[in-house]
């Protein structure tokens, strides 16, 4: 029973500076006018990001109340394979708490029977609120150092793992956990979705597009994995505030390029996603990193959670660009005299963010 | 040999009008675990009676060409914020399922007519759409619910399913001749379910 992990699936994970939104792609519209159309500039994208503007600009406020923290324990102790006596050792303050074990367990207080699977899975507290807003399960195994899962209101699940050697059942419920923590982290990383936006507007697509974000995706893979590793180690805020900063970036790119100044990204624009996709995959890396993964399970975290992140990614690139055809269709695209603005939003909001996290 | 079909048909719209009423159209809060914005902008994609309008509604001003078509992409989703917005302070009228039923009724019936309507009129639909469904959108928010995210999401999918619809008819009309045939074919049933489910809402009988 050695080498067990717990790994968080964190329904609210993503670093502390995201606000909790997501990007409505940019596309154009143009309300009458005969000017020279610009495609990659929506109404419904300025209407987006005006939106992040608002989401961001509140969000953090409401994130930062105070909350008080009622610990509650309960201590398994593994008497045979996959057979625990449970007992609370340090009780709730809410009575009606109940621990909730993965399906394949059955909890008849105080035993705890898991069978073969062990104790793997998602592991959660009915009743956790406002009067009781942390819970700790302490399983001490047959063999092996004990092991801490911390449930709060805010990370309402855990998962339990073990190394999966060729169970693959256990292989199962790592690609669940982790591919779904890396959509999650993506689709709630609202820095990272529009960084990839502004990518998108500059490069505007084809197979110049394909290269840009296959090399941003190759970027953030590198530093994601040496990050998790712990080979590489960056503190989180001034991190966070140099993601700002690279939006901030990319919104100049696009006035830039709206201007007909031919800007860095615009020349080697693999070459800047590249460099930038290695910045986000430190931000990507707090996720798994916070979650104090053992060695044992890193590798296959890793890969799972950057699949996870991948087709996040390629979900939101999907619907952007059907989108900005949805548009040209429609001829639904702004003006010659408004297409800087969603630039100027995007840049706006990402310097707020640098103002905010630095 | 067209019973068969037929049957099916009927079957399905029967089946349409069943998922349709509205007492099964209950607020229906959706935890996606990825926060509020997200479950603001499943929750209107879980209730045909929003999701089949809205396509109904870019169908229509689609086959009012292009020119006009791109205004609902800006009024629709503005009317659907302010409607959700409005939630906040006003109660949902009692007859909002009653104007629910009418707008599918209207906008299918208009769709297999090939309606060429006037903008104003277009609009108008898609601002009373969008204003009622914003508002029972936001009816459906509870005292936990992060309003700005959940408005911001309703809001962003309401934009995103009427571009990606508007276009796409567009596109789809400019061909072959059946192609026009086969959206009114679309729109009428639309329509039927909308009237047979508004048959009966108004004939049920009143309890008590």
């Amino acid at each position: 029973m050695s080498g067990r992990a717990f790994i968080a699936r964190a329904a609210t994970a993503g670093t502390s500076a995201k606000p909790d939104a997501a990007t409505s792609p940019a596309g154009g519209v143009r309300l009458g006018g005969r000017a020279l159309l610009a495609p990659f500039a929506a109404l419904g994208g300025l209407a987006a990001a005006l939106l992040c503007l608002v989401v961001g600009l509140l969000v953090p406020a409401t994130m930062a109340r105070a909350h008080e923290a009622t610990m509650a324990v309960i201590t398994l102790r593994e008497i045979a394979p996959g057979r625990f006596i449970g007992q609370w050792t340090m009780p709730p303050v809410d009575l009606s708490l109940q621990p909730i074990f993965p399906p394949h367990c059955t909890w008849e207080p105080p035993e705890l029977v898991c069978g073969a699977r062990g104790l793997t899975g998602q592991l959660s507290f009915m009743g956790l609120g406002s009067k009781q807003s942390v819970a700790t399960i302490r399983v001490i195994p047959h063999e092996g150092p004990m092991e801490v899962y911390t449930v709060s209101a805010a990370k309402p699940t855990v998962m339990a793992a073990r190394d999966p050697g060729t169970d693959l059942a256990v292989w199962r419920d790592l690609a669940e956990t982790y591919v779904n923590l890396g959509i999650d982290h993506i689709l709630r990383g609202i820095d990272h979705l529009l960084f990839v936006l502004g990518l998108i507007w500059l490069v505007k697509g084809g197979w110049k597009l394909v290269k840009t974000i296959t090399a941003f995706t190759v970027g953030h893979s590198i530093s994601l994995a040496a990050a998790t590793f712990g080979w590489v180690g960056v503190p989180e805020r001034p991190l966070n505030a140099a993601i700002a900063l690279s939006i901030v970036f990319v919104g100049v790119e696009i006035v830039k390029l709206q201007r007909g100044e031919v800007g860095l990204t615009a020349r080697y624009p693999w070459t800047v996603a590249f460099a930038f996709g290695l910045l986000h995959g430190l931000g990507f890396a707090t996720a798994l990193t916070t979650l104090g993964i053992p060695q044992a399970t890193l590798p296959i975290a890793l890969l799972f959670f950057n699949v996870g992140v991948e087709i996040g990614q390629l979900t939101f690139v999907a619907v952007v660009l059907a989108l900005l055809w949805a548009h040209r269709q429609a001829q639904a695209l702004l003006p010659r005299w408004g297409a800087a603005i969603p630039a100027y939003v995007i840049g706006s909001v990402a310097s707020y963010w640098f103002l905010l996290r630095i | 040999m067209m019973r068969g079909p037929r049957l099916l048909a009927t079957a399905a719209a029967l089946a349409c009008a069943v998922a349709f009423v509205p007492d099964t159209a209950h607020a229906h809060l959706v935890d996606t675990r990825l926060g509020d914005f997200y479950s603001g902008a499943l929750h209107p994609l879980t209730d045909l009676q929003q999701v089949l309008p809205w396509i109904a509604l870019a169908v229509l001003a689609a086959f009012q060409g292009a020119q006009r078509a791109r205004w609902i992409i800006l009024v629709f989703p503005l009317a659907l914020a302010i409607g959700g917005i409005a939630s906040l302070a006003v109660p949902l009228p009692s007859f909002g399922p009653l104007l629910g039923l009418v707008l599918v009724a209207v906008t299918g019936l208009a769709v297999a007519a090939a309606a060429r309507l006037p903008l104003g009129v277009l609009l108008a639909i898609a601002v009373v759409m969008g204003l009622l469904h914003g508002a029972q959108n936001g009816a459906a928010m509870v005292a936990t619910t992060d309003r700005l995210l959940f408005l911001s999401g309703m809001t962003a999918v309401g934009y995103g399913v009427i571009t990606l619809a508007t276009g796409s008819a567009i596109a789809f009309l400019h061909g072959a001749p059946w192609r026009p045939i086969a959206l009114r074919a679309g729109g009428s049933w639309v329509a039927a379910v909308g009237i047979m489910v508004l048959g009966l809402h108004l004939v049920r009988p009143v309890a008590g």
